[in-house]
This record gives structure tokens, sequence and C-alpha cells, in this order.
């Protein structure tokens, strides 16, 4: 646990010696002013004494409580019981007396029980505030990694809606061209169904087509949730939230960030998104290499009003022929990959004016690097 | 009797899908119904005829290999051959485990399609067979009187006529009299026969 159990502070504070020091020293005082108001009233005014036994109970506890009850008992038989100085007690004081040990006994108790529920009460104060305070902190952390998961997800989620989009039509007009080949092998061949099935592997095939230039027109339509941010930050970001699954597949993320990088005006969570996808690929393709360093670097800086940021991996590389052809939709090297990662992260790069492109690197790998325009802020294009 | 036309019940929220399946089918001169859902399949009336199932996996609202087991569960058997734009291997062991003729991936070759609805026809047809079988055995055993089913249930155990008159109080020539007409009304030539008819008339656990 992260907190302190908060012992009761009168303990934490006073020593034992001291907390019983202090029932003596009270009960002196008591006695002391009790000797001193003798000369103004007829009877010993032993109120005091209940003063001295609940100080000594609120601060020492229950033990210097009943200490202070009972020297305040012997004080009181000594100075004020007759006969006085003797702790003999008279028979016509013995009720008197007894009702003042009662008395002491209760106020000592009432006091020292009064104090322990406060503490208590203190105490589970203290512990709520701290909880809180935990929870507060794995909530804002559980938020953050959510945020970054539903992207990733959503990437995953998209990929997946658009591959089923596509595999409609594509089925309808697959299945089509074997019935047109049985109209056709009929004798005589069916000419009329033959035109109506192609009729509809028309449709189906515009159908499929429809689909991607919607998938397009989307990514160009989301251009307004545009906003100035530093790509320094989201680069941290998400070397963060790649943090367990590069140690999971022993790959190291390096980074090598100019700060102060300019801002750039473009839709956060698309970059992320792109980010994201480039460094997803890096590590793909590092956990296939065997026998050099096993590592992802991702680096941002500005040339000539652009910003460019490089994602280089020291994975199985590629040549000029696919370095082009990973970008286009359902092009992919992966067994269970879809072909949209890349093709859809140059959409968004271009929707903000940029461009994202792909190298061998000399000392083995890959570079995947974008380029973003950098304007003045005045201009807020 | 010739046999009824066979029907191929195709169920896929794809409207062109479907569409494209019938006009397969139609063009190799198969029979389709189409359904966009397996509420829709479920509350059709189903002739009685051969017929399968061509079954997409992803249906709005309810999960293909879910309702495979929920038709087994209402007792409705039909073969049935999943078609699904993506599949896992989990997925397929399910499907198959559960008796699925085939899992196809869409776009599916027509040979595959074709193969599986023939080897689905098949099997129902195998089904339909001994459902005919058993219920034609269940008229002739009703028209039994509770004597000769008496006779009968001794019959198959493999007791002679003198043990049976003595289990059920009759002489040997009564029981000689019930057996024939037993044998006769259940149209079986030797005992053999008779008990495996027997055997088919026990409550069934089904396939």
């Amino acid at each position: 646990m992260l907190y302190v159990d908060p012992v009761p502070i009168a303990a934490r504070i006073r020593s034992f010696p001291q907390r019983y020091a202090i029932a003596l020293l009270t009960v002196a005082a008591a006695l002391v002013a009790t000797l001193l108001l003798r000369r103004f009233f007829p009877y010993p005014f032993l109120f005091l004494f209940f003063g001295a036994v609940m100080a000594s109970a609120w601060f020492g506890g229950t033990g210097p409580g009943l200490f202070s009850v009972l020297i305040s008992t012997l004080v009181v038989d000594y100075f004020f019981v007759p006969p006085f100085h003797s702790l003999a007690i008279s028979t016509s004081a013995e009720a008197y007396f007894a009702a003042f040990v009662a008395c002491a006994l209760v106020a000592s108790w009432v006091s020292s029980s009064k104090k322990k529920s406060e503490v208590a009460l203190k105490h589970g104060l203290d512990r709520l505030e701290i909880r809180v305070s935990e929870r507060t902190a794995e909530l804002m952390k559980t938020q953050a990694e959510l945020a970054h998961l539903s992207q990733v997800l959503s990437m995953a989620e998209l990929t997946a809606s658009i591959a089923h989009e596509i595999n409609q039509p594509l089925t309808a007009v697959v299945t089509h061209g074997h019935a047109c080949v049985e109209w056709l092998s009929a004798s005589p061949p069916n000419l009329e169904k033959t035109r109506q099935t192609i009729e509809r592997m028309i449709q189906d095939g515009t159908r499929a087509g429809a689909v991607l230039s919607r998938i397009r027109a989307l990514f160009k339509k989301e251009a307004p949730a545009k906003d100035w941010f530093d790509m320094n930050e989201v680069i941290h970001e998400l070397t963060v939230f790649l943090r367990d699954e590069a140690v999971r597949r022993r790959i190291s993320i390096r980074t090598d960030l100019v700060p102060g990088l300019t801002k750039v005006k473009a839709d956060r969570v698309q970059l992320q998104q792109v980010v994201l996808n480039l460094m997803m690929n890096g590590m793909d393709a590092v956990a296939e290499t065997t026998g050099r360093p096993r590592e992802l670097l991702i680096s941002a800086r500005e040339e000539d009003s652009e910003l460019l940021v490089r994602v280089e991996d020291s994975g199985i590389g590629l040549n000029a022929e696919t370095a082009e052809k990973i970008f286009q939709p359902f092009f992919t090297t992966k067994p269970h990959g879809i072909g949209m990662g890349l093709s859809i992260s140059r959409s968004i790069i271009e929707s903000h004016e940029g461009h994202l492109w792909a190298v061998p690197r000399p000392t083995g790998g890959a570079v995947f690097q974008f380029t973003l325009p950098i304007r003045p802020k005045e201009s807020d294009a | 009797m010739p046999e009824p036309r066979p029907t191929i019940f195709v169920v896929d929220d794809d409207a062109s899908v479907r569409d494209a399946i019938s006009n397969l089918l139609e063009s190799v001169g198969l029979q389709a119904q189409l359904f966009g859902s397996t509420e829709e399949f479920r509350n059709a009336p189903r002739p009685d005829a051969p017929s399968c199932l061509v079954l997409d996996v992803r249906l709005p609202g309810v999960n293909g290999l879910d309702f495979q087991e929920a038709l087994e569960k209402a007792g409705i058997f039909i073969p049935i051959i999943f078609i699904t734009a993506h599949g896992d291997v989990p997925m397929t062991s399910r499907a198959m485990k559960a008796g699925a003729i085939e899992f196809l991936m869409k776009p599916f070759q027509k040979e595959d399609l074709l193969a599986a609805i023939d080897q689905g026809l098949e099997r129902d047809r195998v089904w339909r067979e001994e459902d005919a079988q058993i219920s034609s055995l269940r008229e002739r055993f009703r028209q039994l009187t509770s004597r000769e089913r008496e006779v009968m249930d001794l019959v198959v155990t493999g007791l002679i006529n003198k043990q049976i008159g003595a289990q059920l109080g009759l002489s040997e020539v009564t029981v000689k009299i019930h057996r024939g007409r037993m044998m006769q009304k259940m149209q079986a030539s030797s005992l053999a026969q008779l008990v495996r008819m027997s055997d088919k008339l026990k409550p069934q656990l089904r396939r």
C-alpha cells in the first residue's frame, strides 16, 4: 500500500512515559489550584480533578486516564477527605468519596472513548482521501490507455469492416461469373440469363468501387478536426503506450526528437493513428529478424519548412519495388494482414498536404517517413 | 414415387450475395429459397423434400454458428453449409464438430459449393429415408393388439412359444396364433428382421 497507516496521533507524538507524565502534571495542577481555591469555598472544589482526568484521558489515552483517576483518588483522599492528611476515610465521607471516584472513572472513560472515535474518524478520512487520489490517478491512466486503445481498435475494425464490405460484392461477382459460364454452356446457350447475370455483375462491381471511394471520402472529409499540437508529444505518448508490447517482443524503441519543434496544425487522432501504424509495422518487421539488433528509432525534426517524422526499423527491409506497392490498398506482406494500414496512413498524410513514403535503410531494415507542411500560426489555414 | 424436387435454402443478409447464389443454383438446375435472416428462415414453411441450408456466419443479430446449435436444439435437422468472409480455424472446427457439411470462404468456387450441396442433399436423403422407415414401422406397430405387442416384446428377447405362453398365462397354440398375426402385421419374414424393427422402434437417439 502506498499510504502510511496513520497511528493515533496521541501515540505518535508522545512516548509512553510522556503520556503518564501528562497525567501526573494535570493532577498536580488540579491539586495546587484546588488547594488555592479552598479559601473561597466552604467545601473542597474537586471538579478540577475531573478536568485533569479528562485531559489525561484525552491526550494520553485509556491508560494515563485511569492512572490520573488513581492518583486523583489518592490525592483527594489525602488532602480533602476527612481525616485530612491521611489515606484513611471516615465513615461519613465514604459515600462522598465513592461518588467522586465513580465520577472520575466515568469522566476518564467518556473522554478517552471520545478521543478514540475522533482519531478513528480522522484515520478513516485520511485513508479515504489517499484512496480517492490513488483511484483518480488509476482512472486517469486507464482513460488515457483506453483512448489509445480505441484508436488501435478503430484502425483494426475499420480494415475488417472494409474487407467485409468489399468481399460481399466480390463474392457476388465471382458467383455470378460461375453462373454465367453455366448459362453459356447450356445447349442452346441461355443468352437472356447471361445478359441478366452480367448486368448484376456490373452492379456488384460498381458497388465494390463505391465502398472504396466512400472510404477515401471519409478521410478527406475529416479535415476540419485540425488543431495545433506538438508532434514530439504524440511520439512520446505512443512510445509509452507501446513500451510493454516492445518489451514483450524484445525490441528497443528509441526516439530522437528535436526539442521545441514548431507545432503543426493537423488532426491529432489521425496522425496518432499514422505514427502508431508505422510503429506497429516496424515492430512486426523487426520481429522476423535474427542476428541484428532489434530496434525501432523514431525521429522528428524540421527540414525546409516541413516537419519530417521518420520511423526506422532494423527489420527485414524492403526493396525499391515493394517500397511503392505496400501503399496500395490490400497489398500485404503479413500472413494475417489486410493491407489497409499503409494505404489509409498515406491518405491521411496526403489529406494534410504531406507525403508518406518508404526507403530501404542503409544498415538493413526500412525507413518510413512522412512530411507535414509547417505554416505560420497566423495564417491558420 | 418420384422424389420431390430438392430445395436449397440460402440465408445471407447481403441481397446481392443471395441473388448470385440463387442465380448459380438456377444455372445448374437447382431450386433455391432465399432468406435475409435466420428469423425469416425459421418462420417459413419448409417443403417435404430433400434440402440443405447455405448459411452465412455473420448475420445481423445472430451468429450462424449459434443458429446451427439452436436448430439442433429445436429438433430441426438440416445439413448446413457455412459461408463466411472471415473464417478462422476455431470457427471452422466448431462448425464442423457440430456436424456442418462444409465451411466455405467467400468468394467460393462453384465446384466447392455444388459438391457441398450435393453432399448435403445426399445426407438429407438418408435421414429422410430413415425417418420414412421409422414412421412406417410405427404405423405397423400401431395396428398390433395389446396382446400381440406383449408377444412381440417377449419374442424379440429370444423366448420360445412355450416360455412366452407360461409368462403370459396362455397356451402354446394361442401364442402361436398371436405370433403369426403379429409377424404378418409387422411385415417381418424372420425373427432377425423383427428384432431389427424392434430396435428401430425404440426411442431414437437421433444421429
